[in-house]
């Protein structure tokens, strides 16, 4: 196993990109290798010493035995673990845009935020950000269709606009609330929200499934009620409780699933006429 | 408004001239020429002819350099070029940002200088219609040209556009009150909607104005969408608007012979953005099945289209292309002038027709004090205020020939009518120089810039 740590010297007012620095390049690399190495700042390149003190110990004969910890403050440090596909990236601080985006192993932790596009395009691996992330988690880059398609994101905090934008495999888990259009044009995979959106999940999702725990500000006309279940199973996961279930987006002829804590949201299932307690007069409303 | 009697006193009409405020680019203008200067102009909209009878006491006539007591001094042009290529040469995070009241000609030249420094080159689409250009990059661009408006559209719809006061001959020359080869009686064969939560004049034009909720654009697409897919609405109300009347839109929309819809700015800066567009592009493309419609978005600088479809041409980018790693990259948050000022990363920032200092936020603007700012322009801004270089242009359409792209993306040549002042440069000329200078100071050795953090950045 090998530990490669980068403790910060200086900050940078312009951004250095990471996208070489992954354990897929780096993991057979000594010291004397990032002494040589300049990082992209802008137009030109600059030495990563100028920026970064790195220390080296143990041996790796691949990706895999690698752990990345990075110290300092982060806040100018895009393309952290951007493209990797295996190995460890410890991040103790918050992030620039675009960590562990397009990633296909390995796995991610950043202790504190993360700016936009985090998990962008990443077809595997684990990605965890303790604090917020901005926009598009997950998503797709502009004109793609397809965002993200294998592993896992899971933010602790709360998560910006358009959170698994065309989300096309994977598992987004956002364990606070979530800004507008979480999973629009999303074609499959599942994202699980604790706490509440603001509005309008799921806009023209094709196929998929969205869990929200939350309560829900605002639910797009192009999905039709299905009706109450219990415990409802989604992708092997069981969740327990009463949650209503829509389909949509009809705009698409959509079969996506989005599933709506019962609890939280008893306003909208008001909006089909009066409830008893057991939920039961929403099935006279159930294919409107 | 007073009347103004018409100008008689005039040496010469420059006839068909082109003009160079909106993206309407309405090419039947005439110019009224004495003295070698625009003194009337006829068929323009108050707008256009406000600014094509330019004022001479705001013009910049001569180089400026700010020098060490923060006074802009007048120098000569060589002086001028160096001091703004040396700041070129030596910076690692250029941003060169305007381009839109210019020629595409300079713009090939802005290019290749942007491709060699590895700079970010921008237009005004990062503050105005970016969200459109990354909506048609989604779902594609159903569009018409504003000729066939004129002649086929019988129905017109104007959604979060303002028409009447940001383009004034818009509906007059080409979508509402113009005759048609098909729509003889003009007006009267067109029906008229205008979607915006405000009762604006545009609306006071139309037959229909549905006053949706501000930021309910997308709630209120979706229904029609879902409406044109045959679902019955579950709620009463959506986006401010009653179910009965969004029926009755959808059905007017599907029974039209030709459609088209207009957007502007109060559709892609609502709160769902690009979204919004690309869910109106979706909706044009349902509406297709019942009917012919398509859309357009109201640019608002005349050649603001022409950078963004040259820019899309050479490197697939329509705007923010940040050619720092030495190809084009582009992305939304990342390599967009605002984003990169508010994070404070440039270090030299080329400002060519346009005024960042009057429209850009605060903490844009406090960054732009900070670095060094070249102008090239024709006008005194607040932009020139913040500038360290002026380099003043010349007037595309007007004092020199060149090239612009309509709203529609249709190129129109805009034609020369009378001569810069003799102390001005052509906007080609000064970007083709300032390339020529970067190039000989990268080239020579040991130049390479020295990266100074900025320490107010964090």
């Amino acid at each position: 196993m090998k530990t490669i740590t980068f403790d910060q010297i200086k900050t940078s007012s312009i951004a250095l990109e990471f996208d070489e620095l992954i354990p897929d390049e780096i993991y057979s690399w000594t010291e004397a290798d990032f002494a040589k190495y300049q990082v992209p700042i802008g137009n030109s390149r600059f030495p990563l010493t100028d920026f970064f003190e790195v220390t080296v110990e143990g041996e790796a004969n691949g990706p895999d035995e690698v752990e990345m910890i990075i110290n300092g403050d982060l806040n100018r440090v895009k393309y952290i673990g951007c493209k990797m596909s295996g190995g460890n990236i410890v991040c103790n601080s918050s992030v620039d845009l675009h960590v562990g985006a397009e990633m296909s192993g390995g796995s991610i932790l950043v202790k504190g935020n993360a700016a936009a596009h985090a998990g962008r395009e990443m077809s595997g691996g684990y990605l965890e950000i303790e604090g917020n992330t901005k926009e598009f988690t997950g998503a797709s880059y502009i004109g793609e269709w397809r965002g993200m398609t294998g592993g896992q994101i899971v933010v602790g905090g709360n998560a910006g606009k358009q959170c698994g934008e065309c989300l096309t495999g994977g598992k987004i888990h956002v364990k606070g609330n979530c800004d507008i259009l979480a999973g629009i044009h999303m074609t499959k995979g599942v994202i699980e929200i604790d706490g509440d959106v603001n509005r309008w999940p799921g806009g023209q999702m094709k196929n998929g499934n969205i869990i929200i725990h939350g309560f829900l500000g605002r639910l797009l006309e192009g999905f039709v009620l299905n009706g109450i279940v219990v415990d409802p199973e989604v992708e092997g996961v069981t969740y327990e409780g009463k949650y209503i279930q829509y389909t949509g987006d009809i705009g698409l002829n959509g079969k996506g699933n989005l599933y709506l804590d019962a609890e939280a949201n008893k306003e909208k299932l008001a909006t089909y006429g009066e409830l008893d307690d057991e939920y039961t007069s929403i099935r006279e409303y159930r294919n409107l | 408004m007073t009347y103004e009697p018409p100008v008689t006193d005039y040496d010469h009409i420059v006839e068909n001239c082109t003009c160079a405020f909106c993206g309407c680019n309405c090419d039947d203008l005439d110019y009224l020429v004495k003295d070698g200067h625009v003194v009337a102009v006829r068929h323009a909209c108050r707008l256009g002819a406000s600014k094509i009878m330019e004022d001479m006491d705001q013009r910049l006539i001569v180089p400026m350099i700010r020098d060490e007591n923060g006074e802009l001094k007048e120098v000569d042009w060589d002086t001028a070029l160096d001091k703004a290529a040396e700041y070129i040469a030596n910076s690692i995070r250029p941003v060169f940002y305007g381009w839109s009241e210019t020629s595409t000609e300079t713009m090939k030249e802005g290019v290749a200088l942007g491709e060699y420094i590895g700079a970010v080159l921008d237009n005004q689409a990062t503050i105005c219609h970016g969200p459109s250009l990354q909506a048609v990059q989604n779902a594609g661009y159903p569009i018409q040209t504003l000729g066939e408006v004129q002649n086929r559209a019988d129905m017109i719809a104007y959604s979060g556009s303002n028409a009447m006061n940001s383009h004034p001959r818009h509906m007059a020359r080409y979508a509402v009150f113009c005759r048609g080869y098909f729509r003889q009686r003009g007006r009267f064969d067109r029906t008229v909607v205008t979607m915006d939560p405000k009762f604006s004049d545009t609306a006071k034009c139309s037959d229909k104005w549905i006053g949706f909720e501000q930021n309910g654009d997308y709630g209120f697409y979706n229904a029609i969408r879902a409406v044109l897919r045959g679902k019955e609405l579950y709620q009463d109300v959506i986006s401010g608007i009653p179910k009965e009347d969004i029926y009755e839109l959808a059905e007017e929309m599907k029974n039209a012979e030709f459609g088209v819809l207009f957007f502007g700015l109060g559709l892609t800066h609502t709160l769902s953005k690009q979204r919004n567009i690309d869910i109106a592009i979706k909706m044009v493309q349902d509406l297709n099945k019942y009917s012919k419609w398509g859309l357009t978005p109201m640019r608002g600088h005349f050649n603001v289209n022409g950078f963004n479809i040259f820019m899309a041409f050479e490197c697939g980018f329509a705007f923010g292309v940040d050619y720092c790693r030495g190809y084009p990259r582009y992305m939304m948050g990342e390599t967009n002038t605002i984003d990169l000022l508010v994070r404070k990363e440039p270090d030299c920032f080329m400002v060519i027709a346009a005024d960042p200092g009057a429209h850009f936020p605060n903490g844009a603007n406090q960054h732009l004090a900070d670095i060094p700012v070249i102008q090239i322009d024709i006008h005194w801004g607040p932009s020139t205020e913040l500038a360290d270089v002026v380099l003043p242009g010349s007037f595309i359409g007007v004092e020199c020939a060149g090239t612009s792209y309509r709203m529609d993306g249709v190129p129109i040549f805009m034609k020369k009518a009378i001569d810069k002042p003799e102390t001005c440069r052509d906007d080609e000329w000064i970007v083709r120089e300032l390339k020529e200078r970067v190039m000989k100071l990268r080239e020579e050795p040991n130049t390479a810039p020295k990266y100074v953090p900025n320490p107010n950045a964090l």
